[in-house]
């Protein structure tokens, strides 16, 4: 084999600077619930598991305030409430949506003010080269439930991965709508 | 005094007794109810409790294990949302081509060129997920009705969360269109001239390599084989794909990719391939290297309803005479051996403030490209590989997955040979 040394030369390459520039992600696949409450409520928070029972009317208001688009399908929601003493710090919702033909996981964290707070890839099961880096998803952080929450508006695209940034911003605003009709800080869950 | 006292205490404790007897008696069977009822609603809320775990476990995953202790407080919900997913996944895309030629040229004589309809790609995704750090991928392509081609079938094993191995037949790494070609991701109607003449969209080999998504960085990195340049003319390299179809592989190359992504919608890049295209062929004896360097530099910016491209591209080729020689090409119809090609183009989606699931994108794109920008002494560049590209035209998205788009693409090249055309394109992906 006459270019052999490419191969060489190309391997060598790879071994030498894949682990530098390829770093830094959270390992997804391993994330737990209990890792990931973790973050968004580091100890010595004290985490509340929640389910709400959703009546048709409080169907109906979310999947008006979500939008077309985001389904909302179940009326029984479980979410987790951190405290810090009595104080509550926020809600965060385990979404699971479809991507293209299979499933994604994400943690979403709604502060008190109605922000999304956090937002984690706990499942990701298309290729990899499709999963939206966690620096993407940071520009979810702050977003309220509004008309710039969509990937045709306020949301900048992930070029070739067009079904995980609607995937993502769907989930965003279904968890935002159903964070509204919930309203988990008040009197409690309907 | 003293037993009046005493008297009227016990007749006061009497009397509290007898109520509090009375009382008891009363209610006592209440009482008994109450324990029950408050026995029979913890027993319903933990039930509840119960299906909402089961609830949350089947909406996360089948795969989610129960807890090995409570944590948190959580209960057994508590546990690993992800560890083995398994399984098929299947999609596919594909477009149909109207391409509708103006009767005249630019200079006025009668175009050659036939209206077409043409089914011009069909695909069928197939990827299996053996578990976390191996999968398959691939794309079983039917082009124009009859042809079956593999488009890419490839391995992937993670070695790391973000670094994987890969091999199998690959896609080349390079510019915007041959990883990304499905219809509703490119903007145009068409592929653009550049992306198809000198990266020889879709350029897909037999490989090896490694790839990394990285944060801010992605890379590929991939060893293959390479072109034949027995395939090679003066409009560029396209002839020269082997697609994985017994492959020659006396001459391989290296195919490389970087793009930073670390801001949100923009993805800034370069990639390369360097590799002989001699493919083992001689001339008097000597062995042609005819040693090809293609690269490309691209910007790519979508939020707010733009989408925004750019990328140049070009192509250095060495043994150029000897290849022509080899390939009988004389005159103009020599490959050159420098090329050179660049668009910009971009298009708004007029509706994204609507409240309508539909997307209506005006686009326009610019190109220029020449494939004989240098030819080797004794052969000449013929003018009308030297051309310049006018697209105008909308695409409608009824769903982000099917797009129609319509074009307007003014075609001219310095032999004044180019003809106008509509192109009229039905795109799918799912």
């Amino acid at each position: 084999m006459r270019h052999g040394f490419l191969v060489t030369l190309g391997l060598a390459v790879c071994a030498t600077f894949a682990p530098a520039v390829g770093g830094g992600r959270v390992d997804a696949q391993e994330m737990t619930q209990e890792q990931a409450l973790r973050l968004a409520f580091p100890p010595p928070a004290r985490v509340e598991r929640r389910t709400a029972y959703l009546d048709e009317s409080h169907l109906a208001r979310a999947r008006a305030l979500a939008g077309r688009d985001a389904e909302i399908e179940s009326t029984v929601v479980s979410y987790y409430v951190g405290f810090e003493g009595d104080r509550p710090l926020g809600a965060a919702y385990f979404d699971a949506h479809r991507v293209r033909t299979l499933p994604e996981v994400l943690m979403i964290v709604v502060d008190t003010a109605g922000r999304l707070q956090r937002v984690e890839l706990m499942r990701f099961a298309e290729p990899p080269e499709y999963s939206p880096p966690a620096r993407w998803l940071g520009q979810l952080i702050g977003r309220v439930l509004d008309d710039d929450l969509s990937e045709r508006r306020g949301i900048a695209g992930i070029t070739g991965a067009t079904l995980t940034t609607r995937a993502v911003a769907r989930a965003a605003r279904r968890v935002l709508a159903l964070h509204q009709v919930i309203d988990p800080f008040e009197v409690g869950p309907p | 005094m003293l037993i009046r006292s005493m008297s009227s205490i016990s007749r006061a404790l009497t009397f509290a007794a007898v109520v509090s007897v009375s009382l008891f008696g009363a209610l006592a069977p209440a009482l008994s109810a109450q324990q029950t009822d408050s026995a029979r609603i913890a027993e319903l809320e933990r039930r509840l409790d119960a299906v909402s775990l089961e609830l949350e476990r089947l909406s996360l995953g089948m795969d989610v294990v129960q807890a090995d202790s409570s944590i948190m407080g959580l209960g057994p919900a508590a546990s690993k949302v992800y560890q083995v997913t398994q399984g098929v996944s299947i999609g596919g895309y594909g477009e149909i081509l109207y391409e509708n030629f103006d009767s005249n040229r630019e200079d006025n004589a009668p175009a050659t060129s036939l209206d077409v309809i043409d089914a011009l790609r069909a695909i069928v995704y197939f990827g299996y997920k053996f578990d976390d750090r191996l999968l398959f991928n691939s794309e079983v392509e039917i082009e124009h009705a009859n042809e079956a081609y593999l488009e890419f079938a490839y391995l992937d094993y993670m070695l790391t969360e973000s670094i994987g191995a890969r091999a199998g037949l690959l896609l080349a790494p390079l510019g915007l269109v041959n990883e990304l070609h499905e219809p509703p991701v490119f903007i145009d109607a068409k592929r653009s001239f550049t992306e198809n003449r000198i990266i020889p969209t879709t350029w897909r080999e037999n490989g090896v390599g490694l790839f990394g998504n990285g944060e801010t960085l992605t890379w590929r990195l991939y060893v293959m084989n390479s072109l034949n340049g027995a395939g090679f003319n003066a409009s560029g390299l396209r002839g020269g794909r082997q697609r994985g179809i017994r492959a020659l592989s006396e001459s391989l190359g290296v195919a490389a990719r970087a793009d930073y992504v670390g801001v949100p919608g923009l993805m800034v890049g370069a990639s390369g391939f360097f590799g002989g295209t001699g493919q083992g062929r001689e001339l008097n004896g000597t062995r042609v290297d005819a040693n090809l360097l293609v690269w490309d530099a691209h910007v790519v910016y979508e939020a707010y309803g733009f989408d925004l491209r750019a990328l140049v591209a070009g192509a250095s080729l060495d043994d150029a005479a000897e290849l022509n020689q080899l390939n009988a090409l004389a005159g103009a119809a020599g490959v050159g051996d420098e090329m050179l090609g660049w668009y910009v183009e971009g298009g708004y989606d007029v509706l994204n403030r609507m409240e309508t699931e539909h997307q209506l994108h005006p686009f326009a794109r610019y190109e220029k490209l020449d494939t004989q920008q240098s030819v080797v002494p004794g052969f000449t560049a013929g003018p009308a590989n030297e051309l310049t590209a006018v697209s105008l035209g909308a695409a409608w998205r009824p769903a982000p997955q099917v797009v129609v788009k319509v074009a307007r693409q003014l075609i001219s090249n310095e032999a004044e040979t180019g003809t106008d055309q509509w192109n009229v394109q039905l795109g799918w992906l799912f």
